[in-house]
């Protein structure tokens, strides 16, 4: 389907991955919030199932941490820092449609307790070049 | 590229192309959910242009398709559609297929898309071999089809045909003007639902107005009523939670009809030698090794093509197709395993990408046959 006219959710003070996840500004006490872009939740389509981590589960960052399935596809979510998971969304697994209609806040998956941030956040994009990337991918695709 | 049906042009414009069976074709336009929802509430609309369309004519046109079927093709009376399956010598599928007997010298066969060559070049083998009187005729690139989907296909085509659908028998075909084209339209389907397939006869590939007239007449007329044009993607959920099988995924040429679990179209009675009775008495005398069943989750999950059956972490079985329902809002499923598993109820263990996740088998069609599909009782 052409989308040219498509236009994708992309908010100021987030940064972003290549692999469409993106990264909350740190909290109070000292965690992200992390989850997948309005482009991958679009490009999905229609999320029916989601696959996260336990609590307390470590990873580094390019990690695989979890999986969003839409009805024909199983798609892998990459960590974009290293840290430990605090907490887990777990409604998504009921209500895995959130992440489609509000990806950058009911739809959250994980609040994690990064251990780089300061070094690793340099290699992720600010909202500018998230926003350049996904328009180079809308102008490859057709 | 892929090649192209009659209606390629809707579908580059409104829809999401995929390749399958070789053609282009949309796997949504608006997306799977919507169009699933539009088939079991109102209507949906699939090209299916691409699946092989061939005609069986000739004096030895029943005792041919005797031989090519395992199922008695002399007993079925002329203007009814039969499903059965295409076997080879080892009692494997070849091809599964709806038929449609015009008389006993003439038969409409609809086959996979996938197989259009494989189907033709077997079924002139075949004929060659024998000293049957007939012809095969591929006419898949000379006519269309598209199949109307769901509880309002009788509504929307009433002021459409000429020919009052709504009193053909389900599985009965009859010969008529639709939308002013002349056509072969039955009553079948692949998603559980009422609905019609609707072969536009007469309608070159390369030439395709009369396709495109009847598609884009459907449509309009088809909207008041929240009809959707739908694409493989909807077509493959739908046709899983109805329980019927892919060619490809869960029956192919090394499953036998009585492994698949589709033991119903073999008789056995008829004197007929068709190909494969042999591999297939045997199998009867030995017993299965293993059984096609329909599955569903009973923890959370999506089963998938290719993921093992277990239980106790043993592998007893595998996945050949997997989705998840959105009337049932669980995973679903058909899979293999030991006879001993293959009743109602027995339960075993699916391993969803290393975590095992426990399912039983189901009854089909998954969803409740009293609220959805052409068996439904009608609202009050």
């Amino acid at each position: 389907m052409s989308e040219p006219s498509e236009s994708y959710d992309v908010p100021e003070g987030f940064l972003f991955t290549k692999e469409h996840e993106w990264v909350s500004s740190k909290k109070e006490d000292g965690t992200v919030l992390i989850g997948i872009t309005d482009y991958a939740a679009k490009m999905l389509h229609d999320i029916v199932y989601v696959v996260l981590p336990s609590e307390g589960s470590t990873f580094k960052a390019g990690d695989v941490f979890g999986q969003v399935e839409s009805v024909k596809t199983v798609s892998d979510i990459f960590m974009p820092l290293s840290g430990r998971v605090l907490k887990v969304n777990n409604g998504l697994t009921k209500t895995p449609e959130v992440i489609s209609s509000s990806p950058y806040s009911q739809g959250w998956m994980i609040a994690l307790s990064p251990t780089n941030l300061a070094e690793e956040s340099k290699r992720l994009l600010d909202a500018n070049d998230y926003r350049r990337f996904i328009e180079e991918l809308k102008n490859t695709e057709r | 590229m892929g090649m192209r049906s009659h209606l390629h042009a809707f579908h580059e414009e409104h829809g999401k192309i995929t390749e399958f069976g070789g053609f282009d074709m949309p796997l949504w336009y608006d997306g799977i959910i919507e169009e699933h929802h539009a088939v079991r509430n109102a209507a949906g609309l699939f090209d299916v242009s691409h699946m092989g369309r061939f005609r069986v004519r000739g004096e030895d046109a029943t005792k041919f398709l005797n031989i090519i079927f395992p199922s008695d093709v002399e007993k079925i009376r002329p203007g009814r559609a039969f499903y059965s399956l295409i076997l080879n010598g080892a009692g494997g599928i070849v091809d599964d297929t709806v038929t449609n007997k015009i008389s006993d010298n003439e038969y409409f066969m609809v086959v996979n898309a996938a197989n259009r060559e494989k189907d033709l070049k077997w079924l002139l083998a075949k004929k060659s071999e024998s000293s049957y009187s007939c012809s095969v005729e591929d006419e898949s690139d000379s006519t269309a089809l598209i199949a109307l989907q769901g509880p309002l296909a009788v509504q929307i085509s009433r002021s459409l045909c000429d020919f009052d659908l709504g009193t053909l028998k389900r599985f009965g075909f009859v010969f008529c003007a639709y939308a002013g084209e002349k056509s072969l339209v039955s009553r079948t389907g692949y998603t559980g639902e009422d609905g019609f397939e609707i072969a536009v006869l007469d309608s070159p590939v390369d030439s395709p107005d009369k396709a495109m007239n009847v598609w884009q007449r459907i449509l309009e007329q088809g909207k008041q009523f929240g009809l959707k044009p739908c694409g493989l993607g909807a077509r493959d959920l739908l046709r899983l939670e109805a329980g019927m099988c892919l060619y490809g995924q869960d029956i192919d040429e090394t499953t036998t009809p009585l492994e698949a679990s589709l033991e119903g179209i073999v008789d056995l009675r008829k004197s007929e030698p068709f190909i494969g009775r042999e591999r297939l008495e045997a199998q009867s005398q030995e017993g299965l090794r293993r059984k096609r069943v329909a599955f569903s989750m009973i923890e959370s999950g999506i089963p998938r093509h290719g993921y093992q059956v277990t239980i106790a972490g043993s592998v007893i079985g595998n996945v050949t197709s997997g989705t998840f329902s959105p009337i049932e809002k669980k995973g679903i499923g058909m899979a293999y395993v030991p006879p001993a598993l293959s009743n109602i109820g027995d339960r075993f263990s699916i391993n969803l990408r290393g975590v095992e996740r426990g399912a039983a088998v189901s009854q089909v069609p998954f969803y409740d046959p009293t609220r959805f599909g052409y068996r439904r009782k009608p609202a009050s």
